[in-house]
Parts: C-alpha cells; sequence; structure tokens
C-alpha cells in the first residue's frame, strides 16, 4: 500500500520537477551554457504569482501564465544585454556570469520584498482525493494537471511555430541554421526567455504547497540539476522523463532510508551518471 | 645576484606585508581583516591552480576547504593531536579525495565538471550534516581556548595567525609559481590552449590534471585548517557553504585575475575588505546591499574585463603612453 | 610570465593603503554613551527572526534611554551597534570588529544557536560577555565566563514540549501512548528533539517516528505518510515556517487531525497563522515567552512594528535590559566589570517580565535558573499562553478538530 502511495506522491512532484527543469535543459540545449542563476528565475515566477493571487485574487496556477509572461520578458532581457556578450566566451566567463546573476537576483529579491516568507490560503491546499484508502494531494495533482498543458503546448510550440522550429534547427547545428537563414541572436533570446519562463511557471503552479523566500531558489537548484543530468542535458523529453525519475526516487528513498539521507542519494546519483553517461541516463544510446 | 634583484620586488612586498602588525594594532579589527583577506587569497591562489592553470572550473572546492578544517579539528578534539599535525592529514585526506574525484569527473569538461564538483561539495555537507558520533552533527565543532600555545596552533594575538596565514600565502603562491613554469606550466598551457591538440602531442593530460587538481586540493584543505582556528567555530552548513567559500574562492581568483599569480592576491586585498566595510555600514539598514553589489562586481568584470584587475593595469598605462606619445 | 611585476607591485600596495586609510579611523562613541553590540542574522534564510529579536532589543533600549538612560553613568545613552550574521562562518569576523572596532560593552545575540556558538568563542578569548537567546545545549555546556543565557537549554524545551502535552492530554481525557517526532536537522532541530526522546523514555511513552528531515525540504508526503500508518497520537514538529506549513496542510490532505504540538521557531510567529489562516487554530506549541507575559510592552511593540511581539523579540528585549542593568550596577563601561555585575544578576521587576516567571538568575554556567518554556496556543489572531498553571492566560483546549 504504502509503495503505491508513494509512486502516486512521486509521480505527481515529479512531474513538476518535470516543467522546472525543462527550461534549464532548454537553455542549455540551446545556447550550449549550463545557467546556474535558474533557480533564482523559479523564485521570481513565484513571487509574480504571489502577488497576483494578493492584489488580483487570482489562484497561483491561473497566475502561473503571468509567471510565465513576466519572467520570459525578463529572461529576454538577460540574454539580450548580459548572456550575448559571452555566447563566444570560455566556459569561465559563462559560467560565473550566471553566478553573478545567481547573486543579485537573490539580494534584489531581498531588498525589495524582505527576508518574510509568503504563502498563499487557497482552499485546496488541504484537500485530497481518496482512492481506495490511498491519498491524492490535491495541490499535487492540479500542478501536474497543469505541468501537462504546458508541456503540450511546449511540444506544439516547437513542433509547428516558425520559431520553435528555428530554435530547434539552432539546438541541433547552430552553423547550418544561421546559413539557412535563422536569426540566431534571436532565437537565443526567445530560447532563453522560454527557459526561465517555463521554469517560472513552475513557480507558480508549486505556490500553493511551497511558500516564497528570497532563498527558495537554493531548496531547488541541485534538485533542478539532477533531473536534468538524468534525462540528459539539453533534452527536453528527458528532462520530462528526469522529473518523474527523480520524484520517484525521492519518494521511494523514504521508504528505505532516513530522509535526512534523500539528498545524498540523489547526489550520489548526480555524479554517478554525470561521470559515466554524460548523455543522460533516459537519452537513448 | 641576478636572482635576487629579479625577486627583489616580491621579496620586499612580503616583508612590507609581514610588517604590518608592528603598524596596525595586534588585537584590532583592522588586522583580522589584512588577515581574512590573506587567508582568502591563499586559498584562491590554491583554487586558481586547478582553475586557472589546469582550466577545469571547481564550484566545489568548499569541499577540500571543509575535510581539511574538519580533520585536524576532530583530530585536536578527540585524540588531542595538534593542528599542525592535522593539518598535513587534512592535506593528505583531501588529496586522496580529489584523486578517487579525479576518476569519474576529469573526462569532463566546463559546465559539466562545475556541475560534479558542485555535487560534491553538497555530499561532503551532507556526510557532516549526518555522521553526528564523528563530526559532531548539525551543531557544528568549536576550538576551545587554552590560552596562547603555539604547538597547538593556539594564540591570543591576530598578529600570530596573521603570520601564519601570510606564510601558507606565500608558500600557496610559491607553489603556483613553480607550477606555472618549467615542464608542468608548459603543459598546463597547452591543455588550456587546446587539450585535444595537447594530447596528441604526447601529453598525458589526463596525469597533469590529476597533479593540479590533487595538489590544489591538499593546499585549500591547509586554508581550511587554518581558517578553523582562525574563526573557532565552523558547522557543516558554513563550511561546506557554495557561494559562502567555494564561488567565493573563485569570484576572488577570477576578479582579481584568474590564472595569474598576482591575480588571487590582488582580488582578495580587493574583495575582503569591501565586502567587511560594505557589512559594517550597511548591515544595519539594508540586509543584502552588500552581496548585491558583489554580484553586480562579479558581472560587471566578466563583461568588461574577463581577464581580471591585473589586466586593466598595462592596458592603463599603454592609454597613458599612446596619449602621452600625441 | 608569471612573476610579479613592478607596476602590479603598485596595485597592491595601492590597494593595502587605501585600506589602511579606510580601517584605522578611531573608534566612535562619545564619552555619554554606553555602546552595546546586536548581532542577528538580517539577510539569509533566518532573517525575519533576526529582524524581530533586533526590534526587540531596540524598543528596550529607546525605552531606557527615554527614561534617563543608564544613571551610575550619568544619565549616559545606550547606543546599539547592529552586526548583520547571516550565517556562522561571518560571526567571528563581526563580533570582532563590534569588540576592537566599536569598544562595545557587550554584546546580545543571536537567534541562531550555531552563530552563537562561533559569536561566544570570540567573546570568551577578547573578555566580553554575551547574552543570548539562543538555546542549543552547548552554548552554556563549555565551561565559559562570559556567557549567559536568559532562555532555558534546548533539551529543556523537547522535554517540556512533551510533558506540557501528557498533562494537557489528561486534563482533555486522553491518554498518550505513541507519539512521532519530526525535526529539521539543525542545531535547534537536533537538540530539541533529544529533548523530546529523553523525555518520553522517562515517561514510558513509545516513539513510533523520529525523523529528521534536510532543512528546506520540498515535500512532506513521505514523512506525513509514515507518521500516518505509525498510528502515533500526537505529532511533535520541530520545524522553521515553511515545512511547518507544509506538515500541517499535508496533515490535513491526509485528514489526520491529531494534536500538532510545535517546536517554537516557525509554529509562533504572525506569518504561521497568515499561511495557514483558520487551520492554525488550536494549533499548540512550547515558546520561550510569550506577548500575553507583558501586555504594556508588547502593545507598544505592536503600534510601532505592526505585528505581536515574538517569543525571540520577547527575549532579546530580556537580554538588552539585563545586560543594561548589568551596567547600571557595574557603573563601568569595562566589560570584566559589566561581567562581574551579570553574573551576580538577580532581578525580578522590570523587562525580567519578558521572561516567564518574570526572574533572570545566572547560576555558574550562566544559564538563567530562573526561566522556564511555556505551552501557548492558536486561540483567534494570536498564539495565548496555555501551561504551565500559574502564567496560563486562558484553558487549552485539547483536540478539538483543527479548523473548520
Amino acid at each position: 500500500m504504502s509503495f503505491i502511495q508513494s509512486l502516486i506522491d512521486g509521480i505527481l512532484i515529479g512531474g513538476v520537477y518535470g516543467i522546472i527543469a525543462t527550461g534549464l535543459s532548454l537553455v542549455f540545449g540551446v545556447l550550449g551554457l549550463v545557467n546556474f542563476a535558474h533557480a533564482e528565475f523559479l523564485m521570481v515566477g513565484m513571487y509574480v504569482a504571489w502577488f497576483a493571487w494578493h492584489y488580483l485574487g487570482l489562484d497561483p496556477i491561473l497566475a502561473a501564465p503571468l509567471s510565465f509572461a513576466v519572467v520570459f520578458l525578463l529572461g529576454y532581457a538577460v540574454q539580450r544585454h548580459l548572456l550575448d556578450r559571452v555566447m563566444k566566451a570560455s566556459p569561465t566567463a559563462q559560467i560565473f556570469l550566471t553566478v553573478g546573476l545567481l547573486i543579485v537576483l537573490e539580494n534584489a529579491a531581498l531588498v525589495i520584498f524582505g527576508s518574510g516568507f509568503r504563502s498563499v490560503n487557497v482552499p485546496y491546499q488541504v484537500e485530497s482525493f481518496r482512492l481506495a484508502g490511498l491519498f491524492v494531494s490535491a495541490p499535487y495533482l492540479y500542478a501536474f494537471g497543469a505541468t501537462l498543458v504546458v508541456n503540450l503546448a511546449l511540444w506544439l510550440f516547437l513542433e509547428r511555430s516558425w520559431i520553435g522550429r528555428g530554435i530547434r534547427a539552432v539546438a541541433q547545428d547552430p552553423m547550418a541554421a544561421i546559413l539557412s537563414g535563422v536569426d540566431s541572436k534571436r532565437t537565443y533570446r526567445i530560447a532563453f526567455g522560454l527557459g526561465v519562463g517555463l521554469t517560472a511557471f513552475g513557480g507558480g503552479v508549486i505556490l500553493p504547497y511551497i511558500t516564497v523566500s528570497p532563498t527558495v531558489g537554493g531548496q531547488f537548484v541541485v534538485l533542478m540539476f539532477t533531473v536534468v543530468v538524468l534525462g540528459g542535458l539539453g533534452s527536453i523529453l528527458g528532462a520530462l522523463a528526469g522529473g518523474l525519475a527523480v520524484g520517484i526516487i525521492q519518494s521511494f528513498s523514504a521508504l528505505f532510508f532516513p530522509i535526512s539521507l534523500q539528498n545524498l542519494v540523489l547526489f550520489i546519483i548526480f555524479i554517478g551518471v554525470l561521470a559515466f553517461r554524460p548523455q543522460g541516463l533516459l537519452k537513448g544510446a | 645576484m641576478r636572482i635576487v634583484y629579479r625577486y627583489l620586488p616580491t621579496l620586499s612586498l612580503i616583508a612590507m606585508a609581514a610588517c604590518l602588525p608592528l603598524v596596525l594594532n595586534p588585537r584590532g579589527n583592522a588586522l583580522r581583516v589584512a588577515a581574512t583577506a590573506l587567508l582568502f587569497a591563499a586559498v584562491a591562489q590554491a583554487w586558481n591552480i586547478v582553475g586557472g592553470l589546469a582550466s577545469q572550473i571547481s564550484l566545489g572546492h568548499a569541499a577540500f576547504f571543509g575535510i581539511g578544517a574538519y580533520t585536524s579539528t576532530i583530530l585536536y578534539l578527540q585524540y588531542s593531536l595538534s593542528p599542525w599535525v592535522g593539518m598535513v592529514a587534512g592535506a593528505l585526506l583531501a588529496i586522496l579525495a580529489a584523486g578517487l574525484l579525479s576518476v569519474p569527473t576529469f573526462s569532463l569538461k566546463g559546465h559539466y565538471f562545475a556541475l560534479a564538483t558542485l555535487a560534491f561539495a553538497e555530499v561532503m555537507r551532507v556526510i557532516a550534516n549526518s555522521w553526528v558520533s564523528l563530526t559532531g552533527g548539525p551543531v557544528g565543532l568549536t576550538i576551545p581556548f587554552g590560552g596562547s600555545n603555539p604547538l597547538l596552533f593556539q594564540f591570543r594575538s591576530t598578529a600570530a595567525y596573521y603570520w601564519v596565514i601570510l606564510t601558507v600565502l606565500v608558500a600557496i603562491c610559491s607553489v603556483f609559481y613553480f607550477m606555472s613554469r618549467g615542464k608542468m606550466g608548459y603543459r598546463l598551457r597547452a591543455i588550456r590552449e587546446n587539450e585535444d591538440a595537447a594530447e596528441v602531442s604526447g601529453i598525458d593530460t589526463f596525469r597533469v590534471k590529476l597533479w593540479s587538481a590533487m595538489i590544489s586540493a591538499g593546499l585549500t584543505a591547509c586554508c581550511g585548517t587554518v581558517f578553523a582556528q582562525f574563526t573557532f567555530f565552523f558547522d557543516p552548513d558554513s563550511i561546506f557553504h557554495m557561494s559562502g567559500i567555494s564561488i567565493r574562492m573563485a569570484m576572488i581568483a577570477i576578479i582579481g585575475g584568474i590564472g595569474t599569480l598576482s591575480g588571487p592576491v590582488i582580488g582578495a586585498l580587493f574583495l575582503i575588505p569591501l565586502e567587511e566595510i560594505s557589512t559594517a555600514f550597511l548591515s544595519s539598514s539594508a540586509a543584502g546591499v552588500a552581496q548585491l553589489v558583489f554580484g553586480l562586481i562579479l558581472i560587471v568584470a566578466i563583461l568588461i574585463q574577463p581577464q581580471g584587475i591585473v589586466a586593466t593595469w598595462p592596458g592603463l598605462m599603454q592609454r597613458i603612453h599612446f596619449r602621452r606619445s600625441h | 610570465m608569471y612573476a610579479l611585476k613592478a607596476s602590479k607591485l603598485n596595485i597592491i600596495a595601492g590597494i593595502l593603503a587605501t585600506f589602511l586609510l579606510v580601517c584605522i579611523h578611531p573608534a566612535f562613541g562619545a564619552d555619554n554613551e554606553v555602546t552595546i553590540g546586536i548581532v542577528q542574522p538580517l539577510s539569509g534564510p533566518n532573517a525575519q527572526f533576526g529582524i524581530n529579536a533586533m526590534h526587540g532589543s531596540e524598543l528596550v533600549a529607546e525605552t531606557i534611554n527615554a527614561q534617563g538612560g543608564i544613571k551610575s553613568l550619568g544619565g549616559a545613552r545606550i547606543k546599539l551597534v547592529v552586526a548583520d550574521v547571516p550565517t556562522p562562518n561571518t560571526a567571528a569576523a563581526a563580533t570582532q570588529r563590534l569588540i576592537s572596532q566599536n569598544k562595545v560593552v557587550g554584546i546580545v545575540g543571536t537567534f541562531v544557536s550555531s552563530t552563537t556558538l562561533g559569536v561566544s568563542e570570540v567573546t570568551e578569548r577578547a573578555g566580553v560577555p554575551i547574552v543570548t537567546f539562543a538555546f542549543a545545549d552547548q552554548i552554556t555546556e563549555r565551561g565559559y565566563r562570559y556567557v549567559f543565557q536568559v532562555s532555558p537549554k534546548g533539551t529543556a524545551f523537547g522535554q517540556a514540549q512533551l510533558k506540557y502535552a501528557i498533562e494537557l492530554g489528561k486534563a482533555g481525557g486522553e491518554a498518550i501512548d505513541k507519539i512521532a517526532i519530526l525535526y529539521e536537522d539543525t542545531a535547534y532541530g537536533t537538540a530539541q528533539a533529544k529533548g523530546l526522546r529523553e523525555a518520553a523514555v522517562e515517561a514510558g511513552i513509545k516513539v513510533v517516528v523520529d525523523e529528521a528531515y534536510p532543512l528546506g525540504i520540498t515535500d512532506v508526503s513521505s514523512l506525513v505518510n509514515k507518521v500516518r500508518t505509525s498510528e502515533a497520537k500526537i505529532v511533535f514538529p520541530v520545524s522553521y515556517l515553511n515545512d511547518s506549513l507544509l506538515i500541517i496542510r499535508t496533515m490535513r490532505q491526509q485528514q489526520m487531525d491529531i494534536p500538532v504540538i510545535g517546536g517554537a521557531a516557525g509554529y509562533i510567529i504572525p506569518d504561521f497563522r497568515k499561511g495557514l489562516g483558520d487551520l492554525a487554530q488550536n494549533v499548540l506549541s512550547v515558546a520561550s515567552s510569550n506577548h500575553d507575559l507583558y501586555p504594556d510592552l508588547a502593545s507598544r511593540f505592536k503600534d510601532k512594528y505592526g505585528s505581536f511581539m515574538t517569543h525571540e523579540a520577547l527575549m532579546h528585549a530580556a537580554s538588552l535590559a539585563v545586560l543594561a542593568k548589568a551596567v547600571e550596577k557595574a557603573g563601568s563601561k569595562d566589560p570584566e566589570k559589566v561581567r562581574d555585575a551579570l553574573a551576580s544578576t538577580d532581578d525580578c521587576d522590570g523587562f525580567a517580565r519578558c521572561v516567564p516567571g518574570g526572574c533572570v538568575r545566572f547560576n555558574e554556567a550562566g544559564l538563567n535558573t530562573r526561566a522556564f518554556p511555556i505551552m501557548v496556543q492558536w486561540q483567534g489572531e494570536e498564539p495565548v499562553t496555555v501551561y504551565p498553571k500559574e502564567v496560563a492566560r486562558a484553558a487549552a483546549v485539547w483536540h478539538a478538530k483543527s479548523g473548520r
């Protein structure tokens, strides 16, 4: 019984990890850089959704598209004014530019919003659906549902729209894409905006069960990287599968190990996969 | 004689630095800040060996820093072994850890390597937090004070700590200097410019990188021991801290000038006092502002002068000469 | 190419010189001022608690100054110098700065146990007294001369958390035989869990779940699953805010309505009620103090800072008051004399009322032997003191279905 319960919880939280990590994976796939500041955009997304809930009375899950839009613009601007300049620079410059961004975003949030924890208050926060002695948490289920919708939208966008095709072309072969007329700079900006926007969307949907504070990004940063590495850096489907895998691993490891070692299990998988299968566990060989 | 002349500026600078405690209040704050700056210069230089010379960007050097701090402190508290001995033990343990970590990670490049090291530091933090019987767990370890005792690395005055730290800094800088020259330096430069080409021309790149990683880890651990003795207290969260330790040492090297001998020293002398002053004056009014400023400095430094402060000087001189010649 | 060039030497020398100029400015503080250092986390994850605590101390300093300052020093005004210490590894540097640069007579702080351990290592070596609220057991167990703690020890909180619960349960007609302990793996969480465990053994109660979890946990469903299947009668969570909201909401999702008895920190701050709304109703928590013990001060606090006076604010108010009184008694700004005055503190009036029982007297280890933990319960908008009887302001409601 507790196995099935763990499986359900794992799949539901894993789906959300998936959407949060998809953005990171997209950025790596298209721009070829690891965005160490990525989790901070999750935090910004959570604040946007919180303010929408507080002042407009919008449900955080419905406010998530707003988080996406705001952070998309922020990401577009960051790429346009900062990251564009290091696209051809050494990995050192790229890594530390995003590290600098991490420090700036976290502390800017502290200065602007203060250090307090903010939580939303919605009725389904404490509800669940009962199925034969099992509990399906309502906020987890709704968050999972929202991520499915966004995944579908993302897939349609990448498959059907011209911009989406441009993004995929640049990810596959930047030179060839440029030669066939894709504006690579514009594509980079849209891809980065999209990447951080998707993660911010994830921030909106988790708000019913996670409180937001300036340091909330730190709680997700390692999780996010583990998901992406497991699924293969740059792979979007991989990130989704990686999210589910991490959710299930986390949930199951609680059955066998002390919960305080939960992260240790993740880190060891993380290093192991990175070392022995850097293309990702879940990507076809 | 020529050798003496060549090293004269460096030697006189070291002598000047060694005289600082005679000018400042030996138990005062300014000296403590100076000692902290030199300690971070030392650890940034140790990072620079692997980050600058071998071009492997580590975001997890706090792991080795913490190994140094924990090893010497545990040996002292449980077996009354002098931290001087513990420092050597910690360094050896860190070298071993770096060697083991190298097996799976050294084929990784750039971003991948950074990610793996970041996770390694986190693993160390979780272990230190959970293995309570050995490490004291989340409460951390304090170094009890039993009066001045140089043999046990205990001093009443900051000046003594300052001199120890200065010695460590000079030693690490010397290691860096000799590694950056000669055969080793040549090989490291070859790897930095083009690893594949280096491999093809007969350089055992894995061995060269392994050596630099182990030396860097050992020296970082020594700094960890000194840090523990100097601050008397640490816990898993603070000693394995990502932004407080791992990123900070790299940031100092980068802002000063990555891969150069003077870069980490200049970076630390610029950043640590700045940090000290800003937290002293800003902390009661606006928390976070100081850190915000550091983030901005890092971004600006990378966008405007990725070679660091060191590189601005010749450029500035050139510009002045240029103007004069007109 | 890596040798130091003369030009680079110039930069180093230049930086050194500027740095010296900035650092050697004279210690400020005029003759008619007594400087006291406040060390708190004002940024980072514990910032909110640190800021509250600082406000508590500030309020008392203002009050004393308005009443004529330190009279034995000719009405000297109290001047607070604040240092932000977000993590323990910045504690030593900040404390040293306060001592050597600002010449503080003593230090008040900090909210975080591990940071307090770091600060007190420096104050002990420098011979400057520190009055603290933090309650990890190690703080007063090192045999240090200059450490004074106004609150009881961490294990005492854990023991009280269980003992009071048993007695409240008895009054409510319920015998407790199985309990669950959930705690974050920090200095504070582990110390308090240890007390809970010890008290459970002593009372012959079975601990069916005893789990540490990492700080910043994002999913507690597996934790709550364990509690539910264990059939524990009470949950004792020891955590900060985010985890406390997660635990209670997840318990409600799984339709568990067994009593929750929190371990202070996240359970007794205004945001707990803001986050949970009516679900907060009837949640019990152990606390070091409560605003209803000292309504005059608490209402002034509320007017000034906008929310009720939390226990960390009250205890840091008491800490500052005790230190100020010691300066008054010593009639000197010499930290050594202030320490001696602190050691002989035996005070049952004024701001000592912030501490339950209303008295402060330190034993040889520097622990306030007159203080005891209390139990509070959310009744309406604010927590109310419900136990022990001599300080209770209202009766406890036992096992009422929380919320709705």
